[in-house]
Parts: C-alpha cells; sequence; structure tokens
C-alpha cells in the first residue's frame, strides 16, 4: 500500500494506542502520587510530599501479616496449580480422544463465570460441608479460578510442542519418566513459568473469593477494599503501588528471562 | 450380574486410563469439586424457603417467585444494557490498537502486549480506586482544575456512566487480545490482493479484513460481555449505590438480607443467562484451529 | 509523432530498492515492450519478487523511475495502477466463492451483478473452469482450479500488464506442465503484457518471448530463451541452465585455449577480444563418446563413474583427473561403456561457448 494517504495511518495508530496506554496507568500513577502524602487524606495538589506513610505501611504489623497471608496462599496456589494445570493442558491440547472438544469447553467455564458469585457459592458449599472459612480455603477457592487460566497458558505451549520430540526420545531407549524430565519438561518450561507467573499475580491480586472464603483471615485487596468504603489512609494507595510494581517486575523479569534462556538456546545450538 | 459390572467397571477404568482422559483427570476432580459442587448446592439453595440457611429442606419455587414479582428485573436489566454499551464502547476502542498490534508495530508490539497484560495482574479494586483518587472531589482531575484554573465542578462519580468508564478500563485487554488474534489471520497477501483490484482502503477493510478478522471480534465480544454481565466492582467503587447490577443484588441477598436462597436463585437465573451464551457460540468454534494446533 | 509514441510499454530506469543496508533491487534498466511475455529468472533471493512487488505497486522504488507508456508511476498506488498480481500463494479470499472472487473488481467498480456474472461465466469458460463452479467455495478446490480463479481473478480486472510471483512452484509436476501450457495459450488469446518471475529456467524457456536473469539484485542478462541458451553471457548464467560442462582456461597459442587438465589444450570458438582468462562452456548434450580421437575437435580420456536414467535421455559422469563431466546421449543411440570402463570424450569447438566470470 504505497498510497500517500496511507502514510498517516500507522503513525495515528501509534498515537491512539499511546492515548489507550495512558489511560490505562493513569490510575496507577494517581495511586503513585496519592501514596506520597504526608496528610492522612487525599487532596489533590499535595501540599505536603513524603514517604511517611510508605515506612508506617511497612512498619505496621498488621499490613505484614496480611503480606505473609497473601503470599502464603498464592505460593501454594502456584505449586498446586502448575501440577494440575500441567497434566490438564496436555490433555486440552494432545491426544484426540473423545471428549476432548467438551472438555476444553468446560475447563474454560469457570474462566468466565463471576468470580463473585463463584466466592459465594463456595462459602455455601463449604458451609454445607461443615468447613470452617480460613486461607486455607481460599487456597481451595483460588484454585478453582487459578487453575483453568493455567491450564490455557500452558496448552498454547503444548500446542506448538512435537509430539514425535518425545516419540523419539522413547525410542532412543528413554523410561517414561526420564522422557519426561530430559524432554517434555524443558521444552515446556517456558509455558510452565508463564503459568506459574499467572497462577501468583492471579492469586496475589485476587479480591470476589477472597473476601467470601478466607474467614477470620484477610489478605491484602480485602484489607485495600475495608479501607477503601470506610477509614481511608494513603496506606491504600502504597500497598497498591506496591501490587503494581511488583507485578511488573514479576512479569518483565519473567519475560526477560524466557527470552534470555531462549536466545541462550538457539545461541548454543 | 456382577460379572457382567465387574467387566463394565473394567472397560470404564480402562477407557479412563487412556492417555487423554488420564491427564485430564486432576483438573476434572478440582472442577467437580470445586466448581460443579459449589454450584449444585445454589442450585439447591435456590429452591429452599426463603431466609433459610440449610441445604436439606423440601423444595419450594418461592425465591424465583419474588424475584419476578418484585423489582429484581431491573438489575438484570441494568446489567445486561451496560455489558452490551461497554462491548460496543470496547470494540470501537480496540480495533485500532488490535491492527497495531497485529500489523503496524512490529518489534514493538510485544512491548505493548505487555503493557497491555500487566494491569491484569493487579487487583480491580486497585485500578479501580485509582480512577476514584482520580475523579473525586478534590482528587486529581477535580483538584487540579480547581487549584490551577478555579473551575469548580461537579464529580463524574456516582453516575451510570462512570460505571461504564469502568468497566470498559477493566475488560479492555480482554476484548484486545482476541481481537489482535482475529487481525493477525487476515494473510496480508489477501489484503494485497483486495487493493491490487483496485479496491479503495476503506474497501479493503469492509471486504476482507472485517470479514476475516470476525472470528476474533466475535469472542472478544463474547469474552468481554459475559466478563461484564459478572462486574461488580466498578458499580460498588466508582458508582457508590446509583446503580445495583444483578451481581450486587447476589451478594446483599447473601449478606445484609440474610436471604441465601433468594441470592441462590438469582445467582442460578444469572448463571442460565450466561451459560447458555456462552455454550451458544462456543460451539460454533474450533478452538484448536483459534489457538493454533498444528 | 510525439516522443511518448515511440516510448517502450514499459521502461525501468535504474530501479533501485534498499531496505536498510540491503539492497534487493541494484540499478535495474529494462524495457518490456507491449504484449509480451517477459520472465525474470533468478535464483532466491535475487530480488526479483521485491522488483516485481515494485512494478504492481505494492513497494516504492527507492530511486529510479518506472514508467508506463511513458508516465512516471512509481507514486501511483496499487488499486489505481493498471496491472494485476498473481501472488505465489494466490491469496484468493477464502471467505468467498469463485464467483464472488472473480467478480471482486468489477464489484468494486459498481457494475451490476448481472453483468459481473456474464463476464464471470466467461472467464470462467476461457479458463476452463466447469459452470457449476461459480458459486462453489474457493477452500474447496484442487490446486490446479484454484490457480486458474486467481487467473480469471486478475482477468476481470483487464489489467495492461499482468505479473505472476511464481504461482507454479508449489504444484507437482504433471500439473505445472498443463498450467504453463495454458498460460501461453491465454497470453496468446489475450494479447496482454505478461511479467512472470520464477526460480526454474526451464519453466521460463517454454512460455516467454525473452527472459531476464536476475542476480543479487542485477539483471545480469537479457534476451530470447534462445539467446539466453545459446550464448550465456557468464559462468553463472550458463551454470543457471542446469548441469554444465565448466573448464576454467586461459589464452593459450594458434586461437585455443589450455586448461590445468591433462591433454589441456582445447580448440575454442572464436575468442572474443581481450580475451585472456574464462571459462569453456560445454553442454552436455553436444558432448559425445569417441572411438577415436580423431572424430572430435576436442578430446579427453577419462572413467565412467556414474549413470542416470532421466526418461528419454541417459546421463554420465565422467571422471578426468579431478574433474567430473556431464555426458548426455539419446537412450536409443547405442553405447556399449559400463561403470568404471575407460572412455574417450569429446566435442567439438563450435559447440562450446566461452564465457567471462
Amino acid at each position: 500500500m504505497a498510497a500517500r494517504t496511507q502514510r498517516w495511518m500507522p503513525w495515528l495508530i501509534g498515537v491512539w494506542t499511546a492515548a489507550i496506554t495512558l489511560f490505562i496507568y493513569l490510575p496507577s500513577i494517581c495511586g503513585l502520587l496519592a501514596s506520597l502524602t504526608q496528610s492522612r487524606y487525599f487532596n489533590f495538589p499535595i501540599t505536603k510530599w513524603g514517604l511517611v506513610w510508605w515506612g508506617k505501611t511497612f512498619a505496621s504489623l498488621e499490613v505484614r501479616a496480611l503480606l505473609e497471608t497473601s503470599i502464603t496462599i498464592a505460593l501454594i496456589v502456584t505449586a498446586i496449580a502448575v501440577v494440575i494445570a500441567f497434566f490438564g493442558a496436555i490433555a486440552f491440547a494432545r491426544f484426540d480422544w473423545k471428549g476432548r472438544s467438551a472438555f476444553q469447553k468446560l475447563v474454560l467455564l469457570p474462566i468466565f463465570f463471576p468470580q463473585s458469585v463463584l466466592g459465594l457459592a463456595l462459602l455455601l458449599w463449604f458451609n454445607a460441608l461443615g468447613i470452617e472459612t480460613s486461607w486455607k480455603t481460599a487456597i481451595f477457592a483460588h484454585l478453582v479460578w487459578v487453575v483453568p487460566v493455567v491450564t490455557l497458558v500452558i496448552s498454547i505451549q503444548v500446542y506448538s510442542f512435537d509430539p514425535a520430540l518425545e516419540e523419539a526420545a522413547f525410542d532412543l531407549g528413554a523410561t517414561r519418566w526420564q522422557v519426561l524430565r530430559e524432554v517434555t519438561l524443558p521444552v515446556l518450561w517456558p509455558g510452565l513459568f508463564s503459568g506459574a507467573l499467572f497462577a501468583f499475580l492471579l492469586s496475589w491480586g485476587n479480591f470476589p473469593l477472597s473476601l467470601f472464603t478466607t474467614g477470620a483471615d484477610t489478605t491484602v485487596p480485602e484489607y485495600m477494599y475495608a479501607k477503601m468504603v470506610a477509614g481511608y489512609t494513603p496506606g491504600v494507595p502504597v500497598l497498591g503501588t506496591v501490587s503494581t510494581v511488583g507485578a511488573a517486575i514479576l512479569l518483565l523479569g519473567g519475560y526477560g528471562l524466557i527470552l534470555l534462556v531462549r536466545r541462550g538456546r538457539t545461541g548454543a545450538a | 450380574m456382577a460379572m457382567a459390572a465387574e467387566r463394565v467397571g473394567r472397560s470404564l477404568a480402562g477407557w479412563l486410563w487412556r492417555p487423554g482422559q488420564r491427564h485430564a483427570i486432576p483438573i476434572l476432580l478440582l472442577l467437580l469439586i470445586g466448581f460443579a459442587a459449589p454450584l449444585l448446592s445454589i442450585l439447591g439453595f435456590s429452591f429452599a424457603p426463603p431466609r433459610t440457611f440449610s441445604l436439606w429442606q423440601l423444595p419450594t419455587l418461592e425465591n424465583y417467585r419474588t424475584i419476578v414479582a418484585e423489582t429484581f428485573y431491573q438489575s438484570f436489566l441494568w446489567s445486561l444494557g451496560m455489558a452490551v454499551v461497554t462491548v460496543v464502547i470496547l470494540v470501537l476502542i480496540c480495533y485500532p490498537v488490535a491492527y497495531g498490534l497485529a500489523r503496524t508495530f512490529g518489534r514493538w508490539a510485544n512491548l505493548v502486549t505487555l503493557l497491555m497484560v500487566l494491569p491484569l495482574f493487579v487487583s480491580e479494586n486497585v485500578r479501580l480506586y485509582g480512577w476514584v483518587l482520580f475523579f473525586i472531589k478534590g482528587g486529581v482531575l477535580l483538584g487540579s482544575l480547581k487549584s490551577l484554573l478555579g473551575i469548580d465542578v461537579e464529580s463524574v462519580l456516582f453516575t451510570p456512566g462512570i460505571i461504564i468508564f469502568g468497566m470498559v478500563y477493566v475488560y479492555l485487554p480482554f476484548m484486545l487480545f482476541p481481537m489482535t488474534l482475529g487481525v493477525s489471520m487476515v494473510p496480508r497477501e489477501v489484503t494485497e490482493a483486495a487493493s491490487d483490484l483496485g479496491a479503495s482502503r476503506l474497501q479493503v477493510f469492509r471486504e476482507v479484513e472485517l470479514p476475516l478478522a470476525m472470528p476474533g471480534i466475535v469472542i472478544g465480544c463474547l469474552l468481554t460481555f459475559v466478563l461484564a454481565i459478572g462486574a461488580i466492582a466498578e458499580a460498588k467503587v466508582l458508582g457508590g449505590q446509583t446503580v445495583i447490577p444483578v451481581t450486587h443484588d447476589i451478594e446483599i441477598a447473601f449478606t445484609y438480607a440474610q436471604n441465601w436462597p433468594l441470592g441462590a436463585a438469582l445467582a442460578v437465573l444469572m448463571t442460565l443467562l450466561v451459560g447458555g451464551l456462552v455454550l451458544a457460540v462456543l460451539r460454533r468454534f474450533d478452538l484448536d484451529r483459534i489457538l493454533g494446533r498444528r | 509523432m510525439t516522443a511518448s509514441d515511440h516510448a517502450p510499454f514499459l521502461e525501468l530506469k535504474a530501479v533501485t530498492k534498499q531496505f536498510g543496508g540491503l539492497t534487493a533491487v541494484d540499478s535495474i534498466d529494462l524495457e518490456v515492450g507491449e504484449g509480451e511475455f517477459f520472465t525474470i529468472v533468478g535464483p532466491s533471493g535475487s530480488g526479483k519478487t521485491t522488483l516485481l512487488r515494485m512494478l504492481a505497486g505494492m513497494e516504492t522504488p527507492s530511486s529510479g523511475d518506472i514508467l508506463l507508456k511513458g508516465q512516471r508511476i512509481n507514486d501511483l498506488p496499487a488499486n489505481q495502477r493498471p496491472t494485476c498480481m498473481v501472488f505465489q500463494s494466490l491469496a484468493l479470499f477464502p471467505h468467498r466463492t469463485v464467483g464472488q472472487n472473480i467478480e471482486f473488481s468489477l464489484k468494486i467498480r459498481g457494475v451490476a451483478p448481472a453483468e459481473r456474472r456474464v463476464r464471470a461465466l466467461q472467464l470462467m469458460r476461457q479458463l476452463r473452469l466447469p459452470e457449476d463452479y461459480y458459486g462453489k467455495s474457493v477452500t474447496k478446490c484442487s490446486g490446479g482450479e484454484r490457480q486458474r480463479v486467481a487467473l480469471a481473478r486478475a482477468l476481470a480486472y483487464d489489467p495492461q500488464i499482468l505479473f505472476f510471483d511464481e504461482p507454479l512452484s508449489a504444484i507437482d509436476y504433471k500439473l505445472r506442465k498443463t498450467l504453463e501450457k495454458e498460460l501461453k495459450d491465454i497470453h496468446r488469446e489475450t494479447g496482454k503484457t505478461f511479467m512472470y518471475i520464477t526460480h526454474s529456467l526451464e519453466e521460463a524457456m517454454v512460455m516467454s518471448d525473452r527472459i531476464g536473469v536476475m542476480r543479487a539484485g542485477r539483471l545480469v542478462q537479457v534476451g530470447t530463451p534462445d539467446q539466453i541458451y545459446t550464448t550465456p553471457k557468464d559462468k553463472f548464467v550458463s551454470e543457471f541452465m542446469g548441469e554444465v560442462n565448466v573448464i576454467d582456461v586461459r589464452l593459450g597459442t594458434n586461437g585455443r585455449v589450455v586448461s590445468d587438465m591433462p591433454g589441456g589444450s582445447f580448440a575454442a570458438p572464436s575468442l572474443p577480444a581481450g580475451f585472456e582468462r574464462g571459462h569453456l562452456v560445454i553442454r552436455p548434450e553436444f558432448m559425445r563418446f569417441l572411438r577415436r580421437a580423431e572424430e572430435a575437435e576436442n578430446s579427453l580420456v577419462g572413467r565412467i563413474y556414474n549413470e542416470y536414467a532421466l526418461g528419454s535421455r541417459i546421463q554420465y559422469q565422467v571422471r578426468v583427473g579431478t574433474h567430473v563431466f556431464v555426458v548426455e546421449r539419446l537412450r536409443q543411440q547405442s553405447f556399449a561403456g559400463q561403470l568404471d570402463a575407460e572412455v574417450l570424450i569429446g566435442w567439438d569447438a563450435r559447440d562450446s561457448i566461452l564465457v567471462r566470470d
């Protein structure tokens, strides 16, 4: 398309995308600004700047307990989710088995389901079973939503995995376990790694499911919501900024890591 | 009799142990216990007498009658309406970006994708609260307007408009990525051929690009619509109590109103609506081809 | 008579295309006559596709001029150029039927449906597509049928030049041969200018009026198929024709040339002026087995070390010292040689060509 009129289009698209990106990050910027005030209430423009609330938040025992709860839940969810999703992804993307198509749709269903309703349903269910809600039940709740997402992520990697690689390894005398260790996992690991990242971040940031299933325990998002509604302190945007920046570091770091390893592999090959 | 049962059992076990099936077992178990069962219990609860808390009672249709008789249909309509508006706005906003990601950005596409994906991992409440800080009286927007230009305006918060704004904000990636996938599936040479055969830019778009990108666009719309119907945070955080979508009604029923069966009935109706839609549209799509099976 | 009356139909003047630091097309000068079937031949990466895309309007030259009937068309976009391209992938609209594909350019111009249909059916008949294919989805057509639809679609546009980007490269031999002949027939019937690119010289020779050989972005030689075949300009072009025998030679005495081969002084065809070193090129079909050295002007002793039956011809690889010669004979010619036997091969000077590097 060499027409003169065609030349401004990529530029226009670029500008539009930049505007959208700004739109997406504006709240985070506002959050960051709101965390840098010294006063207890938020009034813009900020007259007294300072890192006071950052210090207060991290020194707070209450916040420390929250962080511990959130991180523990997220780590355990990640570990379990990756394992279950690994097998699920293989079932999702390979082996033309009868019912695979129905399986795919079934697995995707929880992702689209309104989380608040799912949270309530799980609360009801725990109640009916006589199980008391705590951070442990929250883990289970998170898994129900997180595992399908991670399954999807890993299946994308499985789709481009050539089964002939495993067959070749088998043919060369490897046991099933060795095939898994030497061929399957190394080739799939970018997918597994991405899946793990997703699992951690989705669990860490989850609110609707946590709200109904953590019982007496509290996660960071729950705490923040409570404070948003009543008892606002700049500690809320502090935690918000920490979440955002933390997610950014994890994602960019993870993506960078995958790129490095991939480049290293093709370099060596 | 016992022999036949044993044979059936063995062949069932054999079928289950085939590679595809057995890999599916862990996740299916999880979904059975964690998804299907709770939903079934909600279904059960929806038939329980109002304001009771036990599942094991005689069934009644009282809750459904209440929903129809009272004004609960309003919240359904609000949820549906807001979801539709959100989808329409997102289609218009996202197409240029999807086109850029699939065609124009080249090496930058990955970076832009990453930037767009990142917010998904931050809690909804956090992000929406950023908008509260922006739009609230004395917040970033109004505070700047007042101090710099002396303009004192009412806050846009707590209106239906801002709720839709919030929904567009939250669900943007879910429209963007399927759409990008759709646009990327339009072979470049086919658009060149259309141009070569005399079509203007607009005609190329209408005759070739749009029809061929349609599967991606439809999936984006479906995904966004389904998620938007389940939206609750936007209405609560940005909208206050101006609009009560059906999800909020369900929550209220479970918490303040202490009427679990009613909440359950509302949830059942909502699930039927959403689930029916998802299955109807997904049935027409071959997920393998879209996700890239070789 | 104005100047444009004498202007060639399509003219390229120093057309160049650079992508960053890479020069894909390097200052090409070319004239193509109206109604000609001109083929550009070259190996992959020689720039032929880039050149074609510039002519079709999908790329803009970095420098140089493209002139159609004396008018500069560099900045004319593809949808305004009176040209049409048949892509390598055919680029048929997968969501449309055969009829809708063919009629596309007419629909764009606002031609009425009834009229479009008449024209489409007419083209389908001309390209030997059954009439009931009109409503058939293109995704259900075979490779050869899709080729015809792509061609019909381009012809419906009624372009002045038709470009072909290696359309037959992914097709099996038999179908390719059929389509080559059909393309040639269509060319004759429509009288339009065809510009074709391919990496197969054989294909080019069957269909073209003239051929241009491209290498690393430059046009190395332009001529009729016969000219290219019998008088290649250099070693690259001559090797492009397929298996040839090439001997490195330098100027000898008495109009002969000398090489580092045992028995290495050869009678040569007429020496180009100022010839010092170069290559002697002999085609396999001009090499023959001799019973006595006197039967040919040049002869060498060698050993047969491979034999290939290629249908109507039989090809031999004969080792002479470290050099391998390819000798061909027709199957019906008698020959009593066997593998590893010592043989005498030879050729006449007039059947060889001297080329520079």
